[in-house]
């Protein structure tokens, strides 16, 4: 899509070395697709005492690259600022999540994935003031949600962009309350301190935050699964992975023996991400629902 | 389950053998593939601790640390050479692994479920060439309850880099002491880089050697030498280089060939194929076709500094050709096409990998800008299930035809 020219609205695109297909995203798009900025920010994972100082370094980096492409510089209340704006956005996030805490929910899964993808898409302060507008009007009527009992779901792995594919799963008879996804609800899970050195918060922030399977961190990455699917009540979890994801796939076995001794039921599906071929994981996920009804 | 005795018995009989071969003749390749073997049997040495990791970590300073290092796609490689990797991916894809990722890792972890491999007693992985590595790591760490120590290798040369990878060298080697109660002995360490840097120069000497027309190796003589990495700096890796230096000098010099008629010189890119297969031989016996060089023999890295051993390590791997953007093993790949003087290259586009699958396209590319073809075999190197030779024989004959035709 990219080479086509699907993505010629964008200004640049920065790249995390997340993962080798990341990686290797990055060459491709190097290379056959003409954005004006592009550039690769270096994250690492594991163990993280030499890292946040690293880190720190690799966002001055970054810094220094888009001053040089916007010729001018970056000043440190922007970035105050910014940061400040992000973490209003994270808190009023977490203020309309809650509303799945409610049984039923008290907003679709489908719904706040469009919220989730707005996000990526407007100004911030746009989509913040957005927000603050729902939470009110949530707030005083009475929520238009369809009364049912339907099992409640937390839905993690690989990063998933379609919408439909929530909407999905909620078709299918399952409340998805909880997106433990880099895409999803976790997304929003992270806090950046006011400091003297926001460049060093930044750093410490993102390296702590709750870990998606990249960083390397499974029991930690399973223990916050747990955390949520006890805040959030759930009945059951489905762990999603992208075909030929390593990153999520390794984790699969492990991660499966974790949650499930701790009382999880647990369903592991493996798609490319799209609706082309559902059936299969329909037949999977009806079962599923089935089971954790009774 | 079967016990890591079946792999005591393995290398030592491997030792064994080639021990008596070359008692009666003496050739580069059996001593390095005897060196190696004796490295397999030293983890079954209790003068010794043993150290599971992934290729490209620093054995120099777990040589000098009295740990035995093994990376483990050796393991995975090795127990597909020896027909057993079909075994050990039932078992881990039994246990829920997925059959998208690298069979490397997918064979190795299914023998560590089996109890085929002993207890580590450290586990260290890098971040490069694949995020598969580590996690192939972590789950085998689990198995014995041990976490792995991983190394974030920059994905950028610069001095900030190459700093941050010597200090995570430092917390290394504080790990190692802790887990291993084993110290560094630093003398040591210099002389590693010493005969590295000894060693470097013979192999230098080597792949100068292998650009002459015709080649002095045949398609096996260099076959997987990436596993010299489990030599490096020590006294017998400059050994190994020296004879394979000798070997072939003599070979130019007498005018001797690899290949009695070396009619195509190919290069490969990446791994070879681990099982075993006969398409080399066709290739070598009916085609004249022959490997003149591997893409990962080729030598990098700059003479290190043995007053500052561990900063030359890390700039060793910070400039390897596989870490960060494509863009350097592009370059090294099209300067090796040239000064090999290649008529066509091999890039097997190994099942699940991102660097050999994933960039097909751009080896493609950066061949086809200088002239040169390139076939992608796609086919899985370690898991010969659904291996078909014949499928693969044609296309590389169709291949050749091609090339005779440039
Ligand atoms: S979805 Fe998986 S393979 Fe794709 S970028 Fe993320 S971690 Fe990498
Ligand atoms: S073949 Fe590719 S995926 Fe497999 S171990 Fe090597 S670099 Fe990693």
């Amino acid at each position: 899509m990219a080479i086509e020219g699907g993505y010629g609205f964008l200004e640049g695109v920065i790249f995390v070395n997340s993962c080798d297909a990341m990686r290797r995203l990055h060459d491709v798009w190097k290379r056959y697709v003409s954005t004006k900025f592009i550039h690769i920010l270096d994250i690492p994972m594991g163990n993280l005492s030499l890292g946040s100082k690293y880190l720190e370094i690799e966002f001055l980096k970054l810094k220094s690259a888009l001053e040089k492409h916007i010729s001018s510089p970056i000043k440190e209340e922007d970035i105050k600022n910014a940061i400040c704006i992000y973490n209003i956005s994270r808190l009023l996030y977490n203020q309309l999540n809650s509303l799945r805490m409610e049984d039923p929910p008290l907003i679709t899964a489908g719904s706040l994935m469009k919220i989730t993808s707005d996000f990526f898409k407007v100004e911030p302060e746009v989509w913040n003031e957005k927000i603050k507008q729902l939470i009110e009007e949530k707030k005083s009527d009475t929520p238009k949600v369809e009364q049912n009992k339907n099992p409640r779901i937390l839905l993690s792995g690989s990063p998933l962009h379609e919408i439909e594919f929530i909407k999905f799963i909620e078709e299918i008879g399952l409340n998805v309350v909880y997106e433990d996804l880099c895409t999803g609800s976790k997304f929003f899970d992270l806090n950046v301190k006011d400091s003297n050195n926001l460049i060093s918060s930044l750093s410490e922030a993102y390296l702590t935050r709750t870990p998606c399977a990249r960083m390397m961190q499974i029991k930690e990455r399973a223990d916050q699964i747990i955390k949520n699917s006890e805040k959030f009540n759930v009945d059951g979890v489905i762990h999603h992975s992208l075909k030929f994801c390593d990153t999520y796939l390794y984790d699969v076995p492990a991660l499966k023996k974790i949650l499930v001794e701790n009382g999880l039921s647990v369903l592991f599906i493996e798609s490319d991400g799209g609706l082309g071929d559902v059936n299969q994981i329909r037949t999977r996920i009806e079962a599923f629902s089935e089971m954790i009804k009774n | 389950m079967v016990s890591h005795s079946m792999l005591k018995k393995y290398f030592g009989q491997l030792e064994t053998s080639l021990r008596s071969k070359l008692e009666s003749k003496v050739t580069a390749r059996r001593r390095f593939v005897y060196e190696i073997a004796r490295i397999g049997s030293r983890i079954f040495d209790n003068d010794w601790s043993i150290g599971w990791t992934t290729v490209f970590v620093p054995y120099e300073i777990l040589n000098s640390m009295g740990v035995s290092g093994m990376f483990i796609e050796f393991f995975g490689a090795m127990l597909a050479g020896s027909g057993m990797s079909s075994k050990y991916l039932e078992i881990s894809e039994s246990k829920g692994f997925s059959t998208d990722s690298c069979s490397y890792h997918r064979t190795i972890i299914g023998a560590a479920m089996d109890g085929l491999i002993p207890e580590p007693d450290v586990l260290i992985g890098a971040s490069i060439p694949c995020n598969g590595g580590v996690k192939a790591l972590k789950r085998i760490g689990e198995i014995f309850n041990k976490d792995v120590f991983i190394l974030n290798i920059p994905i950028e040369v610069t001095p900030d880099g190459v700093d941050y990878l010597t200090d995570q060298y430092k917390e290394m080697i504080e790990y190692v002491e802790n887990e291993t109660g084993r110290k560094l002995d630093y003398d040591k360490l210099k002389k590693t880089i010493k005969y590295n840097n000894q060693a470097r120069e013979y192999l230098i000497e080597v792949n100068n050697l292998c650009k002459n027309v015709p080649c002095p190796a045949n398609s096996n003589d260099l076959k997987n030498f990436i596993i010299f990495v489990l030599l490096q700096g020590t006294k017998e890796s400059v050994e190994v280089a020296k004879l394979y230096r000798d070997e072939f000098k003599f070979r130019v010099d007498n005018k001797i060939s690899g290949l009695p008629e070396e009619k195509y010189r190919l290069m490969w890119i990446q791994n070879r194929i681990q099982f075993k297969t006969d398409l080399l031989n066709i290739l070598e016996e009916k085609y004249g076709a022959n490997i003149v060089i591997d893409e990962l023999n080729h030598i990098w890295w700059e003479p290190m500094d043995e007053n500052n051993p561990l900063r030359s390590l890390a700039n060793r791997i910070i400039t390897h050709p596989i870490v960060g953007p494509v863009d350097r093993r592009l370059e090294v790949i099209t300067q090796l096409a040239q000064d090999y003087k290649i008529d066509g290259a091999i890039n097997p586009a190994h099942w699940g990998c991102r660097q050999s699958a994933g960039a097909r396209v751009l080896f493609k590319d950066a061949l086809q800008k200088i002239g040169i073809p390139l076939i992608h075999l796609d086919v899985d190197c370690v898991d010969e299930r659904n291996y078909a030779p014949g499928q693969i024989m044609t296309r590389l004959e169709a291949f050749l035809e091609m090339l005779s035709s440039y």
